[in-house]
């Protein structure tokens, strides 16, 4: 990290484009008005009615920590909550997937609320349930208990840090453009072809459910059609020639191909918002992939047409760039600090390279690229991709953007990197250049692919306590793993690695274990046939995507604290065994103590230790060899009911927050409830040598080993950017990532409240790097007045 | 040459002030100059020299028993090394658990430095950057520094060299020989100022701008603007005609703003610094002396570094 100081012109800071139109700058401030607005997109529950009905979802969301304790609240209140849907008899005749499709067909044809706000050109409004299970009572007794299983071995996994597990929804990137191609009705005439030659009754049920499902789709649109009519007549003039415009296209598409861009936006945006209701989810990671590929078409044969202008389509665009962002009404007026806390990773993917590495960036990415800043909301979050042939332009506008955003707008793919990783898990050698991120960064093929992209998250810090304890969890005394050698007889280091690795390994496949419940009862119980029609392979398989149905199915462990493990095991081997500084005996003591008087060993352990991060081969390859080992075994492991392949990730999302109190005091000096590593960074201050060192530590792990990808994040000085002169030498660090870095990365710029922060707390922010020409000091180590007028400065550019 | 080694105190990556794109300076110690307004008074001595981190210290006394000179001592203001005994051995530093004494100075050969710093190379190469060498007076190692820079050179890494213009007989003319671009300091032109300001005279100086001219290697100008030295019109105007009749082909002058970042380094040294408490210039200020220094011929200046805020005290 490095702060920069000069004397550049002031940027303000990344704000909402004065130049937005009347229409959008409206409707954005409407969005923002959660407590006064009278639309609200939250959860509607709708149940069978029946006593034993269930409208919520375990497996969805046990991954977030923070939930578990209230998973049976939400159930038993959204059940009481529940909308009873009338339904007739012969419904409960119908196997469970064909239920699923009528009730979803049923809630999209009479119940989900139509809604078309005041100026918007595509629509699409009330998206955000909690639909019946449409269970049998023999049915849901059964899934209970199984549920319930995996519920209970869940939550005790997580509360002693392990890790947790869920069969998460969304993290995947429907063949949205098979549906601009051919609409729903192509996919229907598809599914009625094989079914006609389809005998097995099982794999009938799934191809009829396919059929109803994307016929309620068009209903929901004929009923958008249909209110746009009706407030056509009740309001004049331009507005009204709007409305018409809107019923027609919401008369078409998505049944029909869609043959404009308008056409094309409309039908995105409904095929879209109803893969989150069909998952009662949302919409974390349901992502749109190369959107300005699959839409470009359109707007140049829109424009060659004379049908659209750039600036009219800039006006779509807008309209359509709001859309995603309903999905967060359930958290808008939850308080003014606890609102939107965090993106849903609706990702758009933009730029990246073709089938022979030539670059793909077309006018829309620009046009998207401008929209993306004037809006500014959260979603739908862009990826761009990077490749050794972006061109000069993409690259000045992708620095320019950061160099206005105070977080970054938009995260940075690099293609290379991420093909060979995604190479890797044996994607078709053919097929790599077309690959797009979900959620946050997580790679996957486009439309035929489920990746489950956070279902397992590994907590990498725990199996080095385990192993400093022969398997017994600190806080609890509790025996967890296999009961390895005590270390304080140890003599060598490769006793050490083998007892760790037993509780690397022992980790990893309780995880997984846990891990094919969830993904067996949602295979069973919870199929998703909307989804599944929209997904490549299903059709093909007669499966539906839960149970494995997707071309592509893989289920992704993400490794957490990787930078805390190695740092710890690092430790342990040069001061322990090497070095005889410090002995087994002492370590242990002061770590059960959580360091309580032990501030000398504490501060050997940070200060005398090799640390990931830095370009040290040593240390490095002490990450990587922990990364060889569990990703390796995880590879080898299979989900026995949908035949998913585990594969291994580095995404961290906020566990190292999650499980820090939940994880002991580990050997590279952090304390109990200090925070664990991010994504592939370093420990929060240990990388010392800048982003170069950081890039080329972060690829020394070796991308093969990690098909998902890894979170990197680095923090760069506003004055970075702040000429000309300084955005080419960004452009340059990252044509440099891309040879020598992660698949993905964040930059963030380093603004006064983090100076402030590292004035604060000097211990976090040790490499924070004050910098002007000729001469270099590190912030913590100034003087307070000075630290002061770097403040203020800083304070005064933002 | 490989194996000649250097007294180096910082190897700085991802530097983006010292020369074009992306580049790893390389601190040499040691300088035959005694400006008083120096922004890395570690880089003065040749030697290596401890310093000690109040805020870090555990006040636990390892690092007075491990001394073998007995140079380490500790007081009633904390931990001081008498420099006179001290042998830059390091045995306090590798003791001290908290780090908080530091050893300014570490011996590495030119191959060492080389490898450590080849490792950027993508970055370099991306980014029309490359390796900078500065201090201190590199060329006061001129074993060193120029065995550095011809490996570097037989690695293709574009090399810069940051000079006050100061060396050995022969020495500037082979290091240009040898670099891609030269970063001259130029503090001021005026004779008397020059002697009485850095202990060196201008003569000196001037016969590097000769050499400098001759070779006509690719040149930026760096001058310091510091308050009470050389921060005035005249000054300025006078390095700037110097600029114009005997650095000609100087592509860039960059007027760099007076920082007082090095303060609390003056204090870890336990040396006074002459600007305590001077207050940093106003960006007017460097403005309007960039305009003297364009009017009175030097045409590529132009200013960079920290400036004063206004109320920057009271947040």
């Amino acid at each position: 990290m490095s702060v920069q100081v000069s004397p550049s012109s002031a940027e303000g800071l990344w704000r909402a484009s004065a130049g937005l139109s009347e229409r959008t700058r409206r409707l954005r401030e409407e969005y923002f008005s959660f407590n006064t607005r009278a639309f609200r997109n939250e959860v509607m529950p709708f149940s069978t009615g029946k006593p034993w009905d269930c409208v919520f979802r375990y497996a969805s969301w046990t991954i977030v920590p923070e939930m578990m304790l209230f998973l049976r609240a939400y159930e038993d209140s959204l059940a009481a909550a529940a909308k009873t849907v009338p339904l007739p008899e012969s419904f409960w005749r119908e196997p469970l997937i064909v239920r699923v499709a009528l009730f979803f067909s049923e809630i999209l044809r009479k119940h989900l609320p139509v809604d078309i706000l005041e100026g918007e050109l595509i629509v699409g409004a009330q998206f955000n349930v909690a639909l019946s299970l449409c269970l049998n009572r023999h049915e849901a007794r059964r899934r209970k208990k199984s549920a319930e299983r995996f519920r209970a071995a869940v939550c005790a996994a997580s509360d002693v840090g392990l890790g947790n597990c869920g069969a998460v929804p969304g993290h995947l990137i429907p063949d949205y453009p098979k549906v601009l191609r051919l609409g729903y009705r192509g996919i229907v005439e598809e599914a009625g072809e094989a079914l006609a030659e389809e005998s097995d009754p099982e794999k009938r049920d799934a191809l009829r459910a396919f059929v109803i499902a994307c016929k309620a789709g068009r209903a929901l649109a004929a009923r958008y059609a249909q209110v746009a009519s009706q407030q056509a007549k009740a309001c004049g003039g331009a507005r009204a020639e709007e409305l018409r415009e809107v019923a027609r296209l919401c008369g078409r598409v998505p049944w029909e191909p869609a043959a404009t861009f308008h056409e094309a936006l409309q039908s995105l945006w409904l095929a879209h918002m109803l893969v989150l209701t069909c998952e009662s989810y949302p919409g974390a990671g349901v992502s749109f992939g190369r959107i300005d590929q699959y839409l470009y078409p359109y707007y140049e044969a829109d424009l060659a047409a004379g049908r659209v202008t750039p600036d009219e389509a800039r006006e779509l665009l807008r309209c359509f760039w709001i859309k995603p962002n309903y999905a967060y009404d359930y958290q808008g007026r939850m308080g003014r600090n606890q609102g939107i806390n965090s993106s849903f990773g609706q990702l758009i993917t933009l730029s990246g390279c073709g089938p022979d590495g030539e670059d793909l960036t077309n006018d829309l990415t620009y046009l998207m690229l401008s929209v993306m800043e004037e809006m500014n909301l959260l979603e739908p979050k862009p990826n761009v991709r990077l490749h050794a042939n972006t061109p000069d332009r993409l690259m000045r506008e992708v620095c320019r953007l950061l160099a206005r955003s105070q977080g970054a707008p938009f995260l940075l793919n690099f293609d290379e990197t991420s093909m060979r990783a995604l190479r890797s898990e044996g994607i078709p050698e053919a097929d790599l250049w077309d690959y797009a991120p979900v959620g946050c960064l997580e790679n996957t093929r486009q439309g035929d692919d489920r990746s489950g992209t956070v279902d397992v998250n590994f907590n990498l810090a725990k199996p080095v306590e385990l192993a400093l304890f022969q398997g017994k969890d600190l806080a609890t005394g509790r025996q967890l793993g296999p009961r390895t050698a005590d270390p304080e007889h140890m003599e060598r280091w490769v006793d050490f690695e083998a007892a760790f690795r037993k509780q690397l390994s022992f980790c990893l496949r309780r995880l997984v274990e846990l891990n094919n419940q969830a993904d067996t009862v949602r295979a069973v119980y919870e199929p998703t046939p909307y989804l599944s029609a929209l997904v490549g392979g299903c059709i093909e398989n007669r499966r539906d995507i839960t149970a494995g149905g997707a071309r592509f199915n893989f289920i992704t462990v993400e490794g957490v604290a990787l930078a805390t493990a190695a740092d710890s095991l690092l430790a342990v081997r040069h001061l322990v065994f090497s070095e005889k500084r410090v002995s087994m005996a002492g370590l242990r003591s002061a770590l059960e103590k959580n360091f309580e008087g032990e501030e000398l060993l504490r501060q050997t352990l940070l200060n005398k230790a090799p640390k990931y991060g830095n370009d040290d081969e040593t240390a490095d390859a002490m990450a990587r060899d922990i990364t060889r080992w569990w990703s390796e075994e995880a590879a080898s492991l299979t989900a026995p009911t949908t035949g998913r392949r585990y594969r291994a990730g580095y995404l961290s999302w906020n566990y190292g927050i999650a499980y820090a109190p939940l994880t002991a005091a580990t050997p590279d000096g952090r304390p109990r409830g200090a925070y664990l590593s991010n994504g592939v960074a370093a420990v929060t201050g240990m990388d010392r040598h800048g982003p170069t060192a950081a890039a080329r530590s972060v690829a020394s792990i070796g991308p093969e080993a990690i098909p998902n990808g890894m979170s990197h994040t680095i923090s760069l000085s506003p004055s970075l950017v702040c000429d000309e002169e300084h955005l080419e030498k960004l452009a340059g660090f990252l044509r440099g990532y891309a040879r020598h870095g992660s698949t993905a990365l964040q930059i963030n710029m380093i603004g006064a409240d983090t100076l402030r922060k590292a004035q604060q707390s000097p211990d976090q922010y040790p490499n924070l790097l004050v910098r002007v020409t000729g001469y270099n000091a590190y912030f913590t180590n100034l003087g307070r007045e000075i630290q002061e007028e770097i403040i203020a400065r800083e304070s005064q550019r933002s | 040459m490989s194996d000649v080694e250097a007294t180096v105190f910082s190897i700085q990556q991802f530097s983006t002030e010292d020369g074009p794109g992306l580049r790893t300076t390389v601190f040499f110690k040691g300088c035959p100059m005694r400006c008083p307004w120096c922004h890395n008074p570690e880089s003065i001595a040749p030697q290596p020299e401890v310093v000690w981190h109040g805020g870090r210290c555990l006040n636990d006394g390892g690092c007075v028993a491990v001394c073998p000179q007995g140079a380490v001592e500790s007081g009633a203001d904390g931990i001081s090394v008498a420099r006179g005994r001290c042998t830059g051995c390091g045995d306090c530093v590798a003791y001290c658990p908290a780090s908080a004494l530091e050893m300014h100075g570490t011996r590495m050969t030119a191959k060492d430095i080389h490898d450590r710093v080849v490792r950027d190379a993508a970055f370099y190469e991306e980014s029309g950057g490359g390796v900078t060498l500065s201090g201190g007076e590199p060329l006061a190692q001129p074993a060193a520094a120029l065995g550095l820079m011809r490996l570097l050179r037989e690695s293709g890494i574009h090399v810069a060299l940051d000079t006050c213009g100061v060396a050995g007989e022969g020495v500037l003319g082979e290091a240009v020989g040898l670099a891609d671009l030269v970063l001259l300091d130029l503090k001021t032109a005026n004779p008397a100022n020059h002697e009485a300001w850095t202990g060196v005279a201008l003569d000196r100086v001037d016969k590097a701008a000769r050499l400098l001219t001759e070779a006509a290697v690719p040149l930026w100008v760096r001058t310091p603007v510091v308050p009470g030295y050389t921060a005035t019109e005249n000054e300025i105007a006078g390095v700037a005609r110097f600029v114009a009749e005997a650095l000609p082909h100087a592509e860039r002058h960059d007027l760099l703003a007076y920082s007082n970042l090095c303060t609390a380094k003056y204090a870890q040294l336990g040396r006074p610094f002459a600007l305590d408490g001077v207050p940093l210039l106003f960006p007017e200020t460097m403005e309007r002396l960039c305009e003297v220094a364009r009017a009175s011929g030097s045409m590529h200046a132009r200013w960079s570094g920290p400036t004063r805020v206004a109320e920057a005290a009271a947040s």
